[in-house]
């Protein structure tokens, strides 16, 4: 990683339109003994203050690797980083992020009770953006804090002040934290799975903070999820990543109505919800995510599709745009040629990978 | 169970402890020695002499020579007797001496005329003390920046040197180490005094010197890898990650968020180090001819001078285990978790 | 004998994606977190120099060197710097330091491994029994562990050699019970975890006795990490004779240790007029410690003992 250090922090451009974080074919890999792993296989897209992107997939598909990368978290000798990524107008690839941290770009954590500092106080913790980026003393930052606490709606906000994490429930903590990344007054929010670890109950409230607290400060947000439920309703546009690469792009109400990549499709199908009868079996995806060392040839998806063809093993498909819908699939759901393929698919009882398909469609 | 009430049960123990480690103490020395010949000399032979005519009469004493016994040597070994209690049953004795020892009074040596010991150990522990306190000190200090540097390059080149570098200093026998350092700083270079000085404060410090860092170098190479190893472990936790995120520059991030929870290890060992600490001091005291408790205890050995060792020892026991119920305190009081 | 040191060498192999900049996301590669678990050169090293130094040791008396003890001041001199007659040089009483060496190794070594057998055998079967049978004997055993480990080791050691003839034999106990109550509570809190597993409550319900399951399926267990410290122990044993000669309280007689070379080697005038007296006898002390250290670090990381909570 170079040694460029950005020395001030710039300042905020004026036009208020223009888009915060932009990101161009950006790529992350890193070195290992068996050969570079493409965690973050070119991803591109736009974000606007005020606007939520959500980003979706499984575990191991480099939504996380992505939004650290962004922020410049993830750095090791063994890294490597390609494209661009312009913030507000300035370019920070390859760059020491350290000077936006806490005060122009930011991060919330999936596990409250790991993110926080176990030893030091909960009134400790906050004060230290506080002053470190608002210049406040002891006096001061108490006072700040106090505010913030109310404002993600803790109650007996003094109190807490004095306390230590393990002293909280969950939901409690994660408003904490929340309360620390917003301390500083940044642009950019990044969320990584931050009702993951919650009780569902909770969720719902910690999301709707989430929210609110996004418009009052006109933030850009990225939310990651594993999640397609908790990304409705709650992003402005959706990112669908698998194996490092982009499957789907969309805004969310379009990819939600006008679905195309089977993955996007199959996480769908995955959620569990009320609908559903009563033990119905649970419909989680068969199979794991792919090796990013050395990907099988053709689309990353391909051993676990059930539209997969013959096509599918051998090439990869590039990105395809419909307006500002994008994605990266032959035989896309809700398209003639993805029906014929499922079509296929059923009569012979197995995908071109050799995936068994049954009667009705299903995988297994 | 609540910090007093685990405290009560500590010192409880403590209380046994020290009995059963002064009853062993005394049981042995008086079982497996002979205290009227310590304090007498030859002279004790006369115990068992005897003379209906009161004449002198010869008799052989322990070591073999021929030792005349007439009755002022008789009434020596009756006064001895008597101060020290001899004819009385060990138990009764160890009463005796567990009565005085706990107001405060050790008793007299048995060499030296019958000195107070309580002088002996009030005149020669403070200096040994003092050592100890200036190694532990020089230890820490030297160990936590080490440990936190070797934390933050962990893997590098430069860590794998500082690792042998440790790994040497540890195998290194402590007078195998106060050898080398007293040749190079003190004959070769003449930076320190030969002889302890005791004018004041200060020339103190500086007659320690030598010897504190020679106990000092071992204890905080372990000091510093289970401090690194600690702080590489927590480094790895998410809180690190988080505060990073909030723009806290790198050196506040090593010293104000991962140390405090990576001090455990080294803080435990900190408590059974003091005995090891000990050990170290009576070799050391020898090597650099100080005055202290541990010169004192080893001469005392020697002439099996029973009261003054069997203070030394109880002293210095207690004073350890002491120390550890102290280091399990500061335990929880760096550990907010372990205080609920 | 308490454990002087915990020297941790896991870290080595930590990959460098664990400095303090970053921490790894969970959807990386699982190579980069895998700590090899291999002993590694410098353990063969470390065995190599034991090996060779017990051979030497026991092949002392058919190795062509000079008698130890003979003075050789009309050949070569009293107090000579080595040389090619006398290749570590001679001491105050002309004896070839060379040829002492060798034959204190024998001592030395000897100590070193007895203390430790001593430590285990005794120490380790009481630690099994009270963590096995419980009760009333595990609250004994532990008041006496407790008592034992209250006294800092050197004092202990003193005490029991100053009040005893100060043969091989005695030393090698007195260095022995100084490693008991360590040595116990370690196969004391060894024994219970695996107690608790569920092998021995299988031994049970087939109807195995309790000495049986002790023997049969505790003891391998117990041994290995046991065993993962001998090499740690016998360290801190030769280093406590060592010290213990320094104090004058070492074997009696003409027995030569390297402790004892050390301590005869190293008052002011030696040390300025014959430096090599004390210096070949500290170097081999030192390198033997060493490699035992390291030796015992690695097997210990490989079998994976970690501090076992007592």
């Amino acid at each position: 990683m170079s040694e460029i250090t950005i020395e001030a922090v710039p300042e905020r451009s004026a036009d208020p339109n223009a888009p915060l974080l932009e990101v161009t074919d950006y790529r992350v890999g890193f070195k290992t003994e068996r050969g570079l792993a493409k965690a973050v296989d070119g991803v591109t897209f736009r974000l606007a203050r005020g606007r939520t992107l959500g980003i979706v997939g499984e575990s191991g598909s480099g939504k996380s690797v992505l939004n650290r990368s962004i922020m410049g978290l993830v750095v090791s000798s063994n890294q490597i980083e390609e494209g661009s990524i312009t913030f507000d107008g300035t370019e920070i690839v390859d760059t020491d992020r350290q000077p936006f941290w806490g005060n122009r770009m930011s991060m919330i954590f999936q596990d409250p009770m790991t993110s926080l500092n176990p030893v030091m106080k909960v009134g400790k913790q906050i004060g230290e953006p506080l002053k470190l980026h608002l210049g406040m003393d002891k006096k001061q930052a108490r006072e700040r804090a106090t505010e913030l606490l109310t404002q993600v709606g803790i109650p007996e906000p003094t109190r807490r002040l004095d306390q230590y994490p393990h002293e909280l429930s969950g939901g409690m903590r994660q408003r904490v934290m929340i309360a620390i990344a917003l301390a500083g007054e940044p642009d950019f929010l990044v969320a990584d799975e931050p009702t993951t670890a919650l009780d569902v109950t909770v969720q719902k409230y910690i999301l709707d903070l989430l929210g609110e607290l996004q418009r009052d400060r006109e933030m850009a947000m990225t939310l990651i999820t594993h999640d397609l439920g908790v990304a409705r309703g709650r992003t402005d546009d959706l990112l669908v990543m698998y194996g490092g690469r982009v499957m789907e792009q969309a805004p969310t109400e379009v990819l939600f109505s006008a679905m195309r990549h089977p993955y996007s499709e199959a996480l769908l199908e995955s959620i569990p919800t009320l609908d559903h009868p009563k033990h119905t079996r649970l419909n989680p995806i068969p199979g794991s995510p792919p090796d990013i060392v050395s990907p099988p040839p053709g689309c990353r998806f391909a051993p676990r599709c059930r539209y997969a063809q013959d096509r599918c093993a051998t090439d990869l498909p590039e990105l395809v745009s419909d307006g500002n819908h994008h994605y990266a699939c032959f035989y896309p759901v809700g398209t003639e040629a993805g029906a014929e393929a499922l079509q296929t698919n059923i009569e012979r009882g197995q995908t071109a990978v050799g995936l068994r398909v049954s009667a009705e469609g299903r995988l297994g | 169970m609540t910090l007093a009430r685990q405290l009560a049960l500590r010192l409880g123990l403590f209380i046994l402890l020290l009995l059963a480690v002064s009853m062993i103490t005394f049981g042995a020395m008086n079982l497996l020695g002979d205290p009227l010949f310590n304090i007498l000399g030859p002279i004790s032979g006369c115990e068992d002499a005897i003379s209906e005519s009161g004449e002198s009469v010869t008799v052989e004493s322990s070591d073999g020579l021929a030792q005349n016994c007439g009755p002022d040597q008789i009434q020596a070994v009756q006064d001895a007797k008597e101060q020290y209690y001899l004819d009385k049953s060990l138990p009764e004795r160890y009463v005796r001496w567990l009565g005085d020892a706990v107001q405060g009074d050790f008793g007299t040596s048995f060499a030296n005329q019958g000195e107070s010991v309580t002088n002996i150990v009030r005149d020669k522990l403070p200096v040994s003390l003092l050592l100890m306190v200036m190694a532990q000190t020089i230890a820490v200090v030297i160990a936590i920046p080490w440990g936190v540097w070797a934390a933050s390059r962990a893997g590098k080149a430069s860590d794998r040197v500082s690792t042998i570098g440790s790994f040497g200093l540890v195998s290194m026998p402590n007078f195998a180490l106060g050898i080398i350092l007293y040749y190079v700083l003190i004959v070769r270079l003449g930076w320190f005094p030969f002889r302890y000085e005791d004018d004041d404060l200060w020339s103190r410090i500086n007659s320690l010197f030598v010897p504190a860092i020679t106990l000092a170098l071992p204890i905080s190479a372990v000091y510093q890898r289970l401090l690194r190893t600690d702080l590489i472990t927590t480094l790895q936790d998410d809180f690190i990650l988080m505060a990073r995120s909030k723009g806290v520059p790198r050196r506040s991030v090593l010293f104000k968020h991962a140390l405090r929870p990576s001090m455990f290890s080294f803080i435990t060992v900190f408590g059974i180090n003091a005995g090891a600490l000990i050990g170290g001091t009576l070799v050391i005291e020898r090597i650099f001819q100080i005055p202290g408790a541990g010169s004192e205890i080893v001469t005392a050995v020697f002439r099996e001078d029973f009261p003054v060792v069997l203070a030394f020892v109880v002293i210095i026991t207690a004073g350890f285990v002491l120390l550890n119920i102290l280091v399990d305190l500061l335990y929880s009081i760096l550990d907010p978790r372990v205080r609920t | 004998m308490t454990t002087q040191h915990h020297s941790h060498l896991e870290d080595e192999e930590v990959p460098i994606t664990f400095a303090v900049e970053g921490v790894v996301a969970d959807d990386m590669p699982a190579e980069q977190f895998v700590t090899r678990k291999t002993l590694g050169w410098g353990f063969w090293v470390s065995i190599g120099w034991l090996v060779a130094i017990i051979t030497a040791a026991l092949l002392a008396p058919v190795l062509p060197i000079p008698d130890p003890g003979v003075d050789l001041s009309s050949d070569v001199g009293l107090r000579e710097p080595p040389s090619t007659e006398a290749w570590f040089g001679t001491d105050a009483l002309g004896r070839d330091v060379f040829s002492r060496v060798i034959w204190g190794a024998r001592i030395s070594l000897t100590v070193g491994f007895a203390a430790v057998a001593f430590g285990m055998v005794f120490g380790g079967s009481l630690g099994m029994l009270s963590g096995f049978l419980r009760g009333w004997f595990d609250s004994l055993t532990g008041f006496l562990f407790l008592t034992l480990l209250s006294f800092p080791a050197l004092i202990l050691a003193i005490l029991m050699t100053s009040l005893l003839d100060r043969t091989l034999f005695t030393i090698c106990v007195v260095l022995g019970v100084l490693g008991v109550a360590p040595v116990g509570r370690l196969s004391r809190a060894a024994t219970i975890q695996f107690a608790e597993r569920e092998f021995v409550t299988a031994a049970h319900t087939i109807g195995a006795k309790r000495g049986r399951i002790l023997i049969r399926e505790l003891l391998p267990n117990v041994v290995i990490p046991m065993g993962a410290l001998a090499l740690l122990g016998m360290a801190v044993a030769i280093v406590a004779e060592g010290g213990l000669a320094f104090l004058g309280l070492s074997v009696e007689g003409d027995t030569i240790t390297w402790g004892k070379m050390i301590a005869d080697g190293s008052d002011r005038r030696e040390i300025e007029d014959a430096p090599w007296v004390a210096f070949f006898p500290i170097t081999f002390l030192f390198l033997t410690v060493l490699a035992l250290n390291f030796a015992g670090d690695k097997v210990r990381e490989y079998f994976d003992v970690k501090e076992i909570s007592v």
